[in-house]
């Protein structure tokens, strides 16, 4: 339980650059997520932080202290690994109490604590089993007791569930909020499931080549991502080029109004899925004349292609939409955000008329 | 029913399912019989041979059973002196290799180096080429420095032998480990060499204890290096079997010398196998 504090924390592999001066506090008790494609540098940057890998300059605080030079057997880090990292040649109870054995706690101390451990990851009584009789879920639970049953300062996980089913993967995503929540304990998730870092998170850390691109509360990241990378990375997104020309935004088969002392050039505009409405066919301005080509029903809800001419959007409708393949329609932005000479991003959003097929 | 209204019908049967097996495996019968021929054939001479007091053709087993020769073997100096001193030698030779080796392929398998793949492969040239070459060269250097005859001198040559096995087998096994799981220690707070100690070497045990094995057994065997740099005055028990042979045709001590050469391999499969099923070395690798 510890603040955790990242300063101008780079790492240098030959020519390549993996972790680029990255900057990041992360407070008391807060579950801050890193998400980023694969080879964005997240994982470089959370080995750094277990201390793994040697950062190449930067340093590294964790309750205000400099651990940057201590090897990671030092530091008050706990980290759950991508691979099932259980010893197969230990029991449950042994791989969890090894940590506490080096600590040389009292036999019925490490007793307690593994007992506690194992019921806080609901797996009680696997004392005596060998890793290769659990499952991957299991094996992963033992994993995180073994992590926590040393109350380390910082709790570090490397996409801990992405080798498990995609049931069991929501089930321990919730069980480890859950146990996060109950220690107050500060917590690093690496992922590159946006999902799982939307739901996990107090705070998300959108990494790209080595730089961390937006940190901020799931829904500011997906409400308002700051940078193009990241409106395309998180969530489903049109992603329209454009023109801007004296007050209008010029796109193919619409033009949007721009917002106030926007900049003529060339700008990117994007479109929600379910910021998009559909009105009856005819000419709205502002809106695309488009052709349903294709509807998809996903359960609670309905993914519907658009064939605007020379593209295809991708709209969310409610179940009750009665829209069907090949209808003639008009689509209608209702907010959209608009980037240009890579600065933040400017929003516009309209009110809808009044013969929308959504709400 | 009586004895006789059962045999037909139980030969039968008997035939017919033995027709049935060899179309099933008749490939793999067949195979095991000649396997079992091969193995077992000179063994059950050989050991026929050590029990016998005398064997004359075109008898099948020998004509009468005894323990003379026993006696006339172990009563023998050279026997008793020979029989200790190869014990302790390939014990001595292969904790040696061990020392030498272990180390050398935890590198091996763990660092990157320059010439590492040349340099490992750098140990299959002792065993690619005809020893005996080998030997002799050795030899002419050992000569100049006064190591023929002497028990370093056949320690020296012996652990050339061993070389490939201890760096191979072990190498293989430490790349076999996932980086991951020593990391996971290091995490807890154990130090490298608690990690080295606690973490890896547990699970390399099985493929460190059969390199550790072969590499004693293949010692204990060894007579062409001992018998050119250890002749006169260092004899082991492979190299005075030789002379046995060569000197008199007594083909008792030859069979009763080779039996005694057996011992401590079986004696160390025997314990191999203990270990191997007890479930100790193998738990968690899921066998």
């Amino acid at each position: 339980m510890a603040t955790l504090d990242l300063i101008n924390l780079t790492k240098q592999f030959g020519t390549v650059t993996a972790v680029d001066a990255v900057n990041l506090s992360v407070q008391d008790g807060e579950f801050m997520c890193i998400l980023g494609p694969s080879g964005c540098g997240k994982s470089t940057l959370l080995r750094m932080i277990a201390g793994f890998e040697m950062p190449t300059e930067g340093d590294i605080r964790i309750a205000g202290d400099s651990v940057t030079h201590l090897g990671a057997n030092k530091r008050p880090t706990a980290m759950v690994f991508q691979k099932y990292t259980l010893w197969p040649h230990m029991k449950v109870f042994d791989n969890i109490a090894f940590g506490l054995q080096l600590r040389r706690l009292p036999r019925a101390e490490i007793a307690r604590k593994v007992e506690e451990a194992l019921a806080l990851v609901s797996l009680s009584g696997y004392e005596e089993r060998y890793p290769s009789q659990l499952s991957g879920g299991q094996q992963q639970r033992v994993a995180l007791a073994r992590a926590i049953v040393l109350e380390p300062k910082i709790l570090l996980l490397d996409e801990p569930f992405s080798s498990l089913d995609a049931i069991l993967r929501v089930r321990l995503r919730e069980e480890l909020r859950r146990i996060q929540r109950r220690l107050k304990i500060t917590a690093i998730f690496v992922t590159h499931d946006q999902e799982e870092a939307l739901t996990l998170a107090d705070r998300i850390a959108v990494m790209n080549a080595g730089r961390v691109e937006q940190l901020d509360a799931p829904t500011q990241i997906y409400d308002n991502p700051a940078t193009l990378f990241v409106a395309d990375f998180i969530g489903a997104m049109n992603l329209l080029q454009a023109q801007v020309s004296g007050g209008r935004i010029v796109l193919s088969g619409v033009t949007l109004d721009a917002p106030p002392g926007l900049q003529d050039g060339a700008a990117t505009v994007a479109i929600r899925p379910e910021d998009m409405a559909l009105l009856p066919d005819a000419a709205h301005a502002g809106a695309w004349r488009a052709v349903v080509e294709q509807i998809s029903d996903l359960g609670h809800y309905r993914r519907a292609l658009l064939d605007v001419g020379d593209g295809t959007l991708k709209i969310y409708l409610p179940k009750s939409a009665a829209v069907r393949e090949g209808a003639q329609v008009a689509a209608f932005p209702r907010r959209y955000l608009i980037y240009a000479n890579g600065g933040a991003p400017r929003e516009v959003t309209r009110a809808l008329p009044a013969e929308a097929l959504t709400v | 029913m009586t004895p006789a209204a059962i045999t037909p019908s139980f030969w039968m049967s008997t035939r017919r399912s033995f027709a049935a097996a060899m179309r099933r495996d008749g490939f793999g019968i067949i195979a095991l019989v000649v396997l079992a021929l091969v193995i077992l054939g000179p063994l059950y001479s050989v050991v026929l041979w050590a029990f016998a007091e005398r064997w004359q053709y075109p008898s099948l087993i020998p004509t009468q059973f005894g323990l003379s020769f026993w006696e006339q073997t172990f009563a023998r100096a050279d026997i008793q002196r020979a029989l200790p001193f190869s014990i302790v030698l390939a014990s001595v030779v292969t904790l040696l290799s061990a020392v030498i080796c272990l180390p050398a392929s935890y590198a091996f398998a763990r660092i990157k180096f320059r010439g590492r793949q040349a340099l490992l492969l750098s140990f299959l040239a002792t065993n690619a080429f005809p020893r005996f070459g080998l030997y002799v060269s050795i030899a002419v250097i050992f000569f100049r420095l006064n190591l023929i005859g002497t028990v370093p001198g056949v320690i020296l040559i012996q652990l050339v032998n061993t070389l490939l096995l201890m760096i191979w087998i072990p190498t293989a096994a430490f790349q076999g480990i996932d980086r991951s799981l020593e990391e996971a220690a290091l995490d807890v707070g154990a130090s490298p060499l608690r990690v080295f100690i606690q973490i890896t070497l547990p699970m390399v045990m099985p493929a460190l204890s059969a390199a550790l094995l072969l590499t004693f057994v293949n010692t204990f065997y060894e007579a062409q290096g001992a018998l050119i740099v250890g002749l006169p005055r260092v004899v082991t028990m492979p190299v005075l079997m030789y002379s046995l042979i060569n000197s008199q045709l007594v083909v008792q001590y030859g069979a009763i010398v080779s039996f005694v050469l057996w011992m401590p391999s079986l004696l160390l499969l025997l314990v191999a196998n203990r270990l191997l099923r007890g479930g100790y070395l193998t738990a968690g690798f899921g066998v």
